[in-house]
């Protein structure tokens, strides 16, 4: 079964031992479009979007119940947890690349899936990086570490790194929280580049990046999902006043 | 896909099960111990034995008569306690105050100096010091003695406290400096000066730490025989004096056991079990204060603002104290190497390093030894490296909270770095060296320096594992890689110089170790091994061996020259694998320049 490119989530909750962190969350993700999840600190967002590619197994004590659906699969049925997120990629706050080479970071996760051959490879090396549009500054220095790029360069990197593997839909926590201005603003014209393929789920603090780049918001608050909607509806005319008090900066 | 999954479980089941030879290896070499202990124990009689006085063994006393030999080993048990109060008095004191020095006192270039020398300190075999102790501190001392002999408790204090110094520095050393930073700064900010900042603030707060790292010192102390056998004189009687002869229960094992009859053999494991148990005091104090730790912490915000106000000298005077304490253990270091390189560099030969054995010629050749202990190192990392790098994956990377195999595994690798390594050599020889036929060889001497290398490999490769970050973990999942592939593609080849460096460590103990060999290998120095079953020598044995007889004096210089040679190299490589682990992993540009792009030819 293919996965497809919605996430459709239907009364989820999550502990992590005794603490409730999501309750009873219900939305619908739709296929390529970019959907920004904002609130406070610790309401459960970035918990939220770890779900999406199970990255919550890793820690201990967490429960998961209701359904999580990301196109016709039910993630948490199936078993095949790698397949999962090798369709739903994923980017962390902090830039990650492996100590390898910058060719090597981008060539590992094609490599797990069986890819071998040394043409081929090249292909989606080179791909990739044009797709993150950072084949002109790296393609001299493939074969150097990546560890030594700046931190921008790094998380773009780590994007190109995701894109190989042909993600359906990419998972974005925070992506830019590390980053300067100008490595933001790349960052964000490189996702309105990728959704012409693709999902992006993105997680932010940053209001003015969730009105810039995204389609759907949700603002979430203490683990409960308080209004998902239109990014322009959100933002200029909330139904609830939770939402209006978070984005005019009067909590949080 | 059901491949995959399948492939992950039995890559799990294979490194549990690594794991689990350490709780096996503990389990077995109890048992053997205490098997053979037991039925000895109870034909001498519980109380003859322990509290008898008399050791007088019998070779020709067996099980099914009565015996003629006594067999009691309280003067051993007082020689051991004595050896290691002594040990404790100048080494405790010696490292206490070298830690303080190294944590409070001295910073930049001359702070690197003595790390490196504290760990130098720790790599010189302890034939080395028995032989420096022997060709250059007895005659140095001897005008203190009586008899002019200046063998016994004071020279084995003095040297057992340098050896155990390092143990007492490195531990106290790591909790003196995770002392918080605040507490200093609360100090000074209430008018202490710098000095009674550190001995009352600073250095109470650390106090469960240094508590521990003088338990760890008793135990190194207790279980530690070859310089104690060249140093202590070994006469079975309670010292009455500082240089009187005296005997400790491992000095008993390594004397006797190569001529001993059949209780006599029996007597000399439950000597063995003696000590174990004394190991096991030492492990079971060492938890006390591991779990006494919190309560402590409690105490010592009360404890700094009251201490304060009585203002002894003592943090005046301390600061010198350290400072003399470490410049000590520093120059004993110089002082072994440059005597042991002044007397051995001249008398080094080709002949000596690689000459042919001759029966009954009069000129010494150690390539046998070279080429045996070279053997040894090569079977015992084929051994002990997987086995130990697989179960330290299995600590670091499928810890469950309470799992209960880990906890088991983890006390086994405490257990096992706990047991002295002529209890080793007591084991290997009940099995191994029976396993091949009752004689030793060198084959039996490296599966029992196999198992004694199995904690060093696990702990030290589990804190290069630890400081590999999770991202990179989380990374390659999120990449959708299994657990083995990220464990063998991302996560080990970060920890590559930390295992690197526990190769080297391995390396650098198979070299210097001698007591667990003596027994499974051989104690004569003798022709060229012609295969894994042949009795041989080992360098560090061999020096032994040649510092036992006077004839070849030259020769035990410059066997002790190759041998002082070979684990400075090694000590010094491992620091240095060591330190790139760190540039690795924080990734600085330079490094990145360097890295070329290597093509894989997969």
């Amino acid at each position: 079964m293919e996965y497809g490119q919605n996430i459709s989530v239907k009364h989820a909750d999550l502990y992590y031992g005794d603490f409730h962190a999501l309750k009873d969350i219900s939305l619908e993700i739709p296929s390529k479009l970019i959907t920004a999840f904002i609130g406070p600190s610790g309401c459960g967002k970035s918990t939220l979007l770890k779900c999406f590619n199970r990255m919550n197994d890793l820690v201990e004590g967490c429960k998961i119940t209701g359904e999580f659906k990301i196109g016709d699969i039910d993630i948490y049925q199936s078993a095949d947890v790698n397949a999962l997120r090798k369709n739903v990629g994923m980017v962390f706050q902090k830039p990650n690349p492996f100590p390898m080479s910058v060719y090597d970071n981008i060539a590992y996760g094609p490599r797990t899936f069986g890819i071998k051959k040394r043409s081929e490879l090249d292909e989606i090396v080179e791909r990739s990086l044009k797709q993150a549009a950072m084949w002109d500054e790296l393609k001299d220095r493939l074969g150097k570490s990546a560890l030594g790029l700046s931190g921008g360069q790094q998380q773009r990197l780590c994007i190109a790194r995701s894109l190989a593997i042909n993600p359906k839909i990419l998972l974005m926590d925070e992506p830019t929280s590390a980053l300067d201005p100008i490595s933001t603003g790349k960052i964000e014209e490189l996702c309105n580049e990728l959704k012409h393929d693709m999902t992006i789920v993105i997680v932010t603090h940053n209001m003015q990046q969730a009105t810039r780049i995204s389609d759907k918001t949700g603002f979430f608050l203490l683990g409960d999902l308080i209004e998902f909607g239109d990014t322009d509806q959100i933002f200029s005319s909330p139904k609830e006043e939770q939402t209006e008090r978070y984005i005019t900066g009067r909590f949080g | 896909m059901n491949r995959s999954r399948a492939k992950e479980k039995a890559g799990k089941a294979v490194f549990a099960g690594t794991a689990a030879i350490c709780i096996i290896a503990v389990v077995v070499i109890f048992a053997f111990i205490l098997i053979r202990s037991i039925p000895t124990i109870s034909k001498i009689g519980f109380f003859d034995f322990l509290f008898g006085s008399t050791w007088a063994p019998d070779r020709n006393d067996v099980f099914t008569e009565a015996l003629a030999g006594q067999y009691g080993v309280l003067t051993m048990i007082v020689g051991t306690l004595f050896a290691t109060v002594g040990a404790l008095a100048v080494g405790g004191i010696l490292g206490y105050f070298t830690a303080v020095y190294l944590a409070f006192f001295c910073k930049g270039k001359i702070k690197k100096v003595f790390n490196t020398v504290v760990n130098l300190l720790a790599g010189i075999p302890s034939v080395i010091y028995g032989f420096f102790g022997i060709k250059a501190l007895m005659p140095l001392f001897g005008w203190m003695s009586p008899n002019g002999n200046a063998s016994g408790l004071f020279l084995v204090s003095l040297v057992l406290g340098i050896m155990i110094m390092p143990t007492v520095v490195a531990l106290s050393k790591t909790s003196l400096e995770a002392v918080p930073r605040s507490y200093y700064e609360g100090a000074l900010a209430l008018g202490a000066t710098h000095e009674q900042a550190v001995f009352k603030t600073m250095v109470p707060a650390a106090k469960s730490g240094i508590t521990a790292s003088l338990i760890l010192g008793i135990g190194r102390a207790l279980g530690e025989t070859m310089a104690v056998v060249m140093l202590a004189g070994n006469a079975t009687e309670i010292p009455t004096g500082l240089f009187q002869s005296f005997r400790t229960l491992t000095a008993n094992i390594v004397l006797e056991m190569g001529y001993a009859g059949e209780v006599q053999m029996g007597a000399l494991f439950a000597t063995g079990l003696v000590l174990l148990i004394f190991i096991a005091i030492i492990n079971f104090l060492m938890g006390l204060v591991r779990s006494d730790k919190n309560s402590d912490k409690a105490k010592i915000k009360k404890e700094w603002l009251g201490a304060l106000k009585n203002k002894i000298n003592f943090s005046k005077v301390g600061k010198v104290v350290s400072w003399i304490a470490a410049i000590f253990g520093g120059l004993f270091l110089v002082a072994i190497i440059v005597y042991i390189l002044i007397m051995g560099l001249p008398h080094i030969s080709w002949n000596l390093l690689f000459g042919e054995f001759e029966l009954g010629s009069d000129s010494v050749t150690i390539f046998p030894s070279i080429v045996a202990t070279f053997m040894t190192v090569v079977v015992s990392l084929i051994i002990a490296i997987p086995l130990g790098v697989a179960a330290a994956i299995f600590l670091n990377e499928y810890t469950k909270k309470g799992n209960k195999l880990i906890t088991m595994v983890r006390s086994a690798v405490d257990i096992l770095s706990g047991v002295p390594s002529i209890v080793y050599g007591l084991f290997g020889a009940a099995t191994f060296v029976l396993l091949f036929g009752g004689s030793s060889s060198i084959l039996a001497g490296s599966l029992t320096i196999s198992i004694m290398l199995l904690p060093t490999v696990i702990r030290s490769t589990e804190e290069s594992l630890k400081s590999v970050p999770d991202a990179f973990r989380e990374g390659s999942l999120a990449l959708g890689a299994g657990k083995l592939r990220t464990i063998f593609k991302v996560v080990l080849p970060s920890a590559m110089p930390g295992i690197i460096s526990a190769v080297i460590l391995s390396i650098g103990r198979v070299v210097s170790e001698s007591a667990p060999f003596m027994y499974t290998m051989g104690t004569s120095l003798g022709a060229m091994p012609t295969g894994y079953l042949s009795s041989s020598t080992t360098l560090a044995v061999a020096l032994y061996a040649l510092s036992r007889e006077n004839f070849h004096t030259n020769e035990a210089y410059a066997t002790a020259c190759v041998l002082i040679i070979i684990v400075l190299a090694l000590n010094l490589l491992a620091e240095f694998v060591g330190k790139k682990l760190q540039k690795k992993l924080s990734g600085d540009s330079s490094n990145g320049i360097r890295t070329k792009h290597k093509r894989k030819a997969r």
